[in-house]
């Protein structure tokens, strides 16, 4: 056990974290581990505080924890290592953006939104945000609208299922402003400026038509700031349990200590069933027509020599690395080049290779040799 | 499994059968086994025993034995014999969300021996691909509601006096694909979205020792340095319970899909949680909100409420032997089978798994085996006299937290059939007379009875 006073932290956190790090309680679970040496699970913390997640604790009982021995003249030391960022260090990574930290600063129209999104977004989300290639769609409509999807159940096969969007199911905004400023365009994140990330946050408001503090977010809408912070997500208390506010961390426990409310079965180990368990409307049901089988490389359990390796696969290439936007009529294709080649291929090449502001990434993106990417070029443009 | 190292004999007979060694050609037309009839028998070895022929690999010097090996200086980092190259992570279209960056391939643990998977074959999931960090230019940043905010490089985390557990990480989504049947006729893919490996690191508390954590601190990010920056909100609890700080996997650093050269790590918790290419570590008073914990991660219920922050993976089995990739084969009435599989909990210690054959009416209990450990895969078996008829293969795991894995329906009447994530009700194999394996369900059809509750359809057919 380390001594509590050795540390250098402040007094009621101190008090907190000797709970967690004390000996095992006394309700130490009886189905705990049982074979020789392991020490009991507990379901509480020893400050009595339930398991956040439903579960159960270890706690260090001479020198083990479960089977495993514990380094106790280890744990009973600070070690201090490393140093303390600078003040701008700290600021240049401190870029989370939430429900109580604003984005810094700035403001972009719902029409520079659109604009960026047609030259950089388009290409995977699809037009207005419909999706397509299996990229995320980003709104599908009215967000008010959509949010009432949300109890759909495809028990009838033919049903529409749950419409979970942005607009219709994220609890924040302040996630889609970090998410874009940090996360996206994909190929090329973190090269958005704050101005151009209200723009397409704005952008997104708008094709998911929204209402912010009253205001319908329509063409001419300008986001900053002030009018991010009143932003109300529809679906704001469409999830469970609530972990916003100073009680959150115990909504959170008592939410997981009713298995009711996440589908766990409890049982007494000894009156489970083991005799007619099955409900009897329970029957078989087999996977519909062939199922998914489209696995890659394909299935095989068989002992033989893999086939030679063939070098540079140029189909793979473009299929891993290309095909999400030129097989998708969403960047040119093979059968629109023309445009493209009038001013020779070594122009193309070049492109390419370096990027195009129209949305090419440079290589795509991806980590290919110039010679590589120069097979796959004119893979694409010779018409596959 | 004696199977499979019969089916290895003959795969290898086929190999041989086509190398130019042509000595070795002439004893297959000597002994009168056509390359043909080699593919039509499937249990050489026992049929020449049989028919009193000898077999030709205990007769014959085989191949390998008569001319010399590597040198020890070839591969100097060892790779697994050529033979092996079908054991192997695999991806499909449909878990792609458009490329191959935001996507995962899967581990096959119908290959899988004992509770370590190799690095090589450890799930990969992603959200901007994998990254390759430098780990000259690693640096990982404590700050937020503590005293003292830390820069460590890689150097001096790995200083930190080390921890070694063994735990699987899986993603929510195993199974997730089949909250409204089955869809995966294949184990590596309806269950393998999951592997278990030593991991080797620090406990965050104990850095946390040395920084002053203000007595206001609930939450932390965790924040990846990948293209997506992927992040999740962990609360305090966790982080003064076992949260790990980890370099190591299975006795070497982290594989880049692992988050090469830090992750953290969640005993027990979605892998999802236990962000890779971790960067940043900031303490507040509220959760974050991330991405992944909000347009994702949550698991929608009939009510249109969605469960967030759905930590721990529930307690969970399989059978993994047989399979639909490796069915039992050549077995006749009367022989002895060993039922293979693999319990785990993310919220404690598998204490014990039944076995049913008749889709999960019936149980027998099945034994424990090996290392029983915390939030760690557990292997479990059970001795089968084959009948020679068609039985229905289920696997119940319990655990000391006080949960037994739900039937489907148990299941999907509380969680509905569109919650993606968390998926544990009963796995069943069918296998028929002649071995192979199907994956199914037992359910009932469900409905909405007219308060709006989920109840099972008794007019169903």
């Amino acid at each position: 056990m380390f001594k509590v006073n050795k540390l250098i932290i402040s007094a009621s956190i101190a008090a907190s974290a000797a709970f967690f790090m004390t000996a095992c309680n006394s309700e130490a679970s009886a189905s705990g581990a049982s074979h020789s040496g392991a020490t009991a699970a507990s379901t509480a913390y020893a400050n009595g505080k339930a398991v956040i997640d439903g579960g159960v604790v270890y706690p260090v009982v001479n020198g083990k924890t479960s089977d495993y021995v514990v380094d106790t003249q280890a744990e009973s030391m600070t070690f201090n290592y490393g140093r303390t960022p600078t003040a701008n260090e700290l600021a240049a990574w401190d870029t989370d953006v939430t429900h109580i930290k604003l984005p810094p600063e700035g403001s972009g129209s719902v029409e520079e939104g659109e604009e960026l999104y047609e030259a950089q977004c388009v290409m995977c989300h699809g037009d207005f945000g419909s999706g397509g290639g299996g990229y995320p769609s980003l709104s599908k409509g009215n967000a008010v609208e959509l949010q009432k999807t949300l109890t759909n159940q495809r028990f009838d096969p033919d049903a529409d299922g749950p419409s979970r969007f942005f607009g219709s199911y994220w609890p924040q905004a302040s996630t889609m402003w970090w998410y874009i400023h940090d996360g996206m365009p994909h190929p090329m994140s973190k090269s958005l400026s704050v101005d151009e990330t209200y723009a397409l946050t704005a952008y997104m408001l708008n094709i998911n038509e929204m209402v912010v503090d009253g205001v319908e977010v329509d063409d001419d809408y300008v986001l900053d700031q002030e009018k991010f912070s009143k932003i109300v997500m529809p679906n704001v208390d469409g999830f469970e349990p609530e972990i916003r506010g100073k009680d959150g961390i115990e909504n959170v426990r008592a939410y997981y200590q009713d298995a009711s409310n996440f589908g766990g079965q409890k049982v007494n180990p000894s009156e489970r069933c083991m005799k007619d368990c099955l409900e009897p409307t329970a029957k078989p049901t087999y996977i519909a027509g062939t199922g998914i089988s489209d696995f890659l490389p394909p299935m095989s359990t068989v002992r033989d020599l893999p086939k030679e390796e063939g070098g540079f696969d140029v189909k793979a290439a473009y299929e891993s690395a290309c095909a999400m936007c030129h097989s998708a009529f969403l960047a040119p294709g093979s059968s629109d080049w023309d445009s493209y080649t009038g001013e020779g291929m070594d122009v193309v090449y070049k492109k390419g290779l370096a990027g195009t502001e129209g949305g090419m990434p440079a290589k795509g993106g991806a980590s290919f040799t110039d010679a590589e990417f120069k097979t796959i070029v004119d893979y694409l443009v010779s018409g596959k | 499994m004696s199977n499979k190292e019969i089916k290895n004999s003959q795969t290898d007979i086929e190999a041989v059968a086509s190398d130019e060694l042509s000595d070795r050609r002439a004893f297959f037309k000597k002994a009168a086994l056509s390359v043909g009839a080699l593919a039509g028998t499937s249990l050489l070895a026992n049929e020449h025993a049989s028919s009193g022929e000898d077999d030709p690999f205990i007769m014959h010097h085989v191949k390998w034995g008569q001319k010399l090996g590597d040198p020890v200086t070839k591969n100097r980092y060892g790779m697994p014999s050529k033979y092996e190259h079908n054991v192997t992570r695999r991806n499909t279209k449909l878990l792609a969300s458009g490329n191959f960056q935001a996507s995962i391939a899967v581990t096959p643990i119908h290959e899988s021996m004992g509770i370590i998977t190799p690095n090589g074959l450890f799930f990969s999931r992603s959200h901007g691909g994998v990254a390759h960090v430098d780990p000259n230019e690693y640096r990982l940043m404590i700050h937020g509601l503590v005293e003292k905010p830390l820069v460590l490089t890689l150097e001096q985390l790995k200083k930190y006096p080390s921890v070694t557990r063994t735990h699987f990480i899986e993603c929510p989504a195993n199974g997730g694909q089949e909250w409204r049947g089955p869809q995966f006729n294949s184990l590596q893919f309806a269950k393998g979205f999951m592997s278990c490996a030593e991991w080797t690191g620090v406990y965050l508390k104990d850095i946390l020792k040395d920084l002053g954590v203000k007595p206001e601190a609930k939450w932390i990010l965790a924040e990846g340095s990948d293209n997506s920056e992927m992040g999740r909100t962990i609360p305090m609890d966790k982080v003064m319970d076992d949260a790990m700080i980890v370099w190591g996997q299975n006795g070497e650093a982290l594989r880049p899909e692992q988050g090469y050269p830090v992750r953290i790590l969640l005993p027990g918790w979605e892998g999802n949680l236990c962000v890779k290419w971790l960067k940043r570590i900031k303490l507040s008073n509220e959760p974050f909100f991330a991405k992944e914990e909000t347009s994702k991660y949550t698991a929608l219920k009939p009510s249109g409420k969605a469960i967030q922050h759905f930590y721990a993976n529930e307690v969970n089995s399989t059978v993994t032997s047989p399979s639909p990739e490796i069915p039992w084969k050549d077995v006749k009435v009367g022989d002895l089978i060993e039922i293979e599989g693999l319990a785990w909990s993310g919220m404690g210690t598998i204490t014990g798994v039944d076995i049913s054959f008749d889709g999960g009416k019936n149980y027998v209990e099945a034994n424990l085996k090996g290392l029983v450990l915390p939030k760690c895969w557990t292997r479990w078996s059970y001795i089968y006299k084959y009948e020679g008829k068609k039985i229905i293969l289920a696997s119940r795991a319990m655990d000391d937290a006080g949960y037994i894995q739900p039937t489907v329906d148990q299941e999907t009447l509380i969680t509905g059939i569109e919650a993606v994530y968390h998926r544990n009700g009963i796995e069943t194999w069918e296998v028929a007379p002649d071995g192979t394996v199907s994956h199914m369900q037992m359910r009932s059809t469900l409905k909405r009875d007219e308060t709006g509750k989920v109840v099972i359809d008794k007019e169903a057919k």
